[in-house]
């Protein structure tokens, strides 16, 4: 019989080495993969996006921007906006690129994917927000027009992606977003968070961490350089200007602000009555759908029934029915607190 | 024309109508049935059932008794269905193998079978089938009514409610729970139950793990294990205790190892998978118990003994054929065992427990009977079982045991056999039963080769280190 040491060790090495090779994203295997992939197209298409965004903030870039922000060799960079430019997607204007129609077809083509595979994601998968970027930034690179129709027809033409961005249409028209930056707003101001920009990802992780949906109302308390203070449905924000840079919002007309009264069904207490006002926007896809055939619709009265022995899920009188669901998900369901105590017969 | 023109009509209104449009539809159905069920439903004083539930909510989800109520009530059931189940399993065993078998052998015999054919049919087909339906039979007749009532009186689900949050750590969902305990009854019917479970991420891993559930078919060969080898350690006093607990242990293991693996594939094979939690409580009510009786027999106890023995008799037929022909000079069971044997003792096992785990992936019931034949056979043992190819349990445990320990076992290979018993592939009826539910051939493998894998490396690791220990 091998010595039991023996064999343990060689159990670690092959375990080990199993590692190395499959551990994800950075493990051999999908390193050779990633190097034998062409990527001439992926590179063009980055390069053209990132012109793209930069001319939408009235930015010029040069080359070496280019290089600066792709995290690619600078040789292989520089060969392909000399491609690029034979092709006729870009032309060179002082020094600096710009998009030519077609290039700026091109760029939006690929916003379009982009931001299609991302309304998939949020709608028809179960994948985390915070790796829908991610997948699909690979996507884009990969659907063709005709499976980017497809998807489209698929999802309901839909008019954004999850984030607030407009997805450009098949022939290239684009909305635009009517808002402004969190910090542009003065104290005081009422609005509706309309986007929520996902990169850089640092910056995206501090706000879903703070849990701030699309749709949300916002009333800003505090607006200084150092910090910005606001309430959304019952509880209180408090952001770096930085952070805050990345929300749009759109202020909202004195007649449609229902004031501040809008709370998150997950801070309903026991005894309390409440009305259901909606369901966020950031709840979607099935959840949604599941939500919506269970009974939480707006106007529909709804108390707390029980409590679980570790106070989570907890479940909901609605429409004479004991529904339990988690505090994540009650999170998303936007109520109105019944001030009264009067016991309506419901 | 006519058609593009329709078709750019509705593409028009579809992007008109907004991204609302199905919460406003569904808002349009509610209010319609809510007009309608005002106009034309009258409500009788139900206030006072209601508050009756209420209060029974209360306690069965209240934070000091919400625990225990549960495990006592698992703990009752599970202790009458392995107790209950011994008594009809015996008889049943007298009727079908020692009454019913050698009247079968000798009819054989009177119409002239050759002894090729009475031992294929009799020894072979006809004895696994009896093993399985002695064995399974009793302990699911008692487990399955018995869930069933829980279920129609309306406790199970407030189960899901307390442990959710227990669950949703490991990304499963309060339902689970039941999957599990259903488990514990039988893997197959523990993968049916799991269609209670509406969101696709969490069925998937309720399906996946429930073979970390010991089921009744396991249950027998961890109590016969144990009590012949850790029940041994102590003084005879404390065997009883001590074997149990050793059982008890394996059972935990097994929660551990659901609750890790469920961790592992919310995190990375199924993190695309949709996945979404809500739970009705539907109010109690008296349980219908003579109907449940009948449901749960047809639906659950029929429907997987019928599955089992479907797989169980061509295991018969192949335990008797390897054990009966030959290569060279010995028989295809000794050739396999040799072979596997190099493996086997690197596990800490050998190469008859492989190969009756290769040949008994049908049923676990018939596991510990073709070892036992197996072992007799290779080990060339004398005046015990009854030939080779034909399974047979002794009576007496004391026997048991000293066949396995003629056969080479140490305390390590009963200590492995027990964690092989929980981490190895379903059993086929699971296997079959996992793909009727996923329709998918990828979750079906991954379900039957997970838990071997596990079971290996375990099993593997567990014996080096006892080895460099003792």
């Amino acid at each position: 019989m091998t010595n039991p040491v023996t064999s343990l060790v060689i159990f670690g090495i092959v375990v080990f080495l199993l590692f190395l090779i499959f551990y994800p994203k950075n493990g051999i295997y999908w390193r050779v993969k990633r190097s034998l992939e062409d990527d001439t197209k992926t590179l063009i298409e980055d390069i053209l996006k990132k012109l793209y965004h930069a001319e939408d903030n009235g930015n010029n870039l040069n080359s070496n921007d280019i290089i600066n922000s792709l995290n690619s060799n600078p040789k292989k960079v520089l060969e392909t906006i000399a491609e690029m430019k034979n092709k006729e997607l870009i032309s060179f204007e002082n020094g600096d690129i710009r998009l030519n129609e077609l290039g700026m077809d091109y760029a939006l083509r690929i916003i379009r994917v982009h931001r299609l595979w991302e309304k998939y994601l949020s709608e028809k998968t179960g994948f985390d927000k915070k790796d829908w970027h991610e997948i699909a930034e690979k996507m884009e690179h990969q659907i063709d027009s005709n499976q980017a129709k497809e998807l489209a027809i698929d999802l309901g033409n839909p008019r954004f992606d999850p984030h607030g961005d407009p997805i450009p249409t098949e022939t290239g028209e684009i909305e635009p977003i009517n808002g402004k930056p969190l910090p542009a707003f003065s104290e005081g101001t009422i609005g509706r968070i309309i986007h929520i920009e996902d990169e850089p990802e640092i910056i995206y992780k501090q706000i879903l961490a703070e849990d701030l949906h699309i749709g949300s109302h916002v009333h800003i308390i505090e607006n200084n350089k150092k910090r910005i203070i606001f309430h959304s449905e019952g509880e209180e924000f408090i952001l770096a200007p930085i952070v805050a840079n990345n929300l749009t919002i759109s202020e909202l007309q004195k007649e449609d602000i229902s004031e501040e009264a809008i709370f998150r069904l997950s801070n309903l207490k026991e005894n309390e009555q409440a009305k259901i006002i909606g369901i966020s926007r950031e709840c979607r896809g099935e959840t949604r759908r599941r939500l919506l055939d269970l009974g939480f619709v707006i106007n529909t009265k709804i108390e707390v029934d029980l409590i679980s022995p570790m106070r989570n899920p907890r479940a909901y009188l609605v429409r004479d029915t004991s529904i339990a669901i988690r505090n994540e998900q009650a999170k998303f369901i936007l109520i109105e607190k019944i001030k009264n105590h009067a016991k309506s017969n419901i | 024309m006519k058609t593009n023109k329709i078709l750019n009509t509705s593409n028009d209104l579809r992007w008109q109508i907004g991204e609302g449009f199905h919460d406003k539809l569904t808002e349009g159905i509610y209010s319609d049935a809510a007009t309608i069920a005002q106009n034309s439903v009258q409500k009788k004083g139900d206030e006072k059932r209601f508050r009756f539930d209420r209060s029974l909510d209360k306690i069965v989800t209240s934070k000091i008794w919400g625990f225990p109520i549960m495990i006592l009530i698992l703990s009752v059931v599970l202790w009458l269905t392995i107790i209950g189940a011994n008594y009809p399993s015996g008889l049943l065993a007298d009727l079908l193998i020692g009454t019913v078998y050698p009247w079968l052998k000798s009819i054989g015999e009177s119409l002239g079978f050759s002894w090729w054919l009475s031992g294929f049919l009799f020894d072979g087909v006809y004895l696994a089938l009896a093993w399985v339906i002695a064995v399974m039979l009793p302990p699911m007749a008692i487990f399955f009514p018995l869930f069933t009532l829980l279920e129609d009186f309306g406790y199970l689900p407030r189960v899901a409610f307390n442990l959710d949050h227990l669950l949703k750590k490991s990304g499963a969902h309060g339902k689970q729970a039941l999957t599990m305990s259903m488990g514990f009854g039988c893997n197959a019917a523990g993968v049916i139950a799991t269609r209670i479970i509406d969101s696709p991420r969490e069925r998937l891993i309720a399906i996946i793990t429930n073979n970390f559930s010991l089921c009744n078919g396991r249950w027998p060969t961890q109590i016969l294990i144990a009590s012949i080898f850790i029940g041994a350690l102590v003084p005879e006093n404390f065997a009883g205790a001590v074997s149990t607990l050793a059982v008890i242990s394996i059972a935990l293991l097994g929660i551990f190892f659901t609750f890790m693996v469920s961790l592992f594939l919310s995190k990375t094979m199924l993190k695309g998978e949709v996945s979404s939690f809500t739970l009705e409580l539907p109010p109690y009510r008296p349980p219908r118990f003579w109907k449940t009786i009948y449901t749960s027999l047809i639906d659950r106890t029929l429907i997987v003994l019928w599955r089992a023995c479907v797989f169980a008799a061509p295991a018969g037929a192949v335990i008797w054929l390897i054990s009966n022909i030959a290569i060279g000079d010995s028989n295809i069971a000794n050739w396999l065992i040799v072979h596997l044997d190099g493996f086997g003792l690197l596990l800490g096992l050998n190469g008859v427990i492989l190969l009756a785990y290769i040949v008994a992936i049908p049923a676990n019931e018939i596991v510990i009977p073709t070892i036992l034949m197996l072992t007799v056979m290779t080990a060339s043992i004398t005046g015990v079982g009854s030939g080779d190819g034909v399974m047979f349990e002794l009576e007496s445990v004391s026997a048991t045991g000293d066949i396995l320990k003629a056969g080479g076992w140490t305390l390590l290979t009963a200590i492995n056999l027990m964690l092989f018993s929980l981490l190895h592939n379903p059993c086929s009826t699971t296997i079959y039963t996992i793909y009727k539910e996923t329709k998918s051939i990828k979750w079906t493998t991954v379900a039957s080769i997970l838990p071997i894998i596990l079971g290996f490396i375990v099993c593997f690791i567990v014996a080096q280190v006892w080895r460099i220990m003792v």
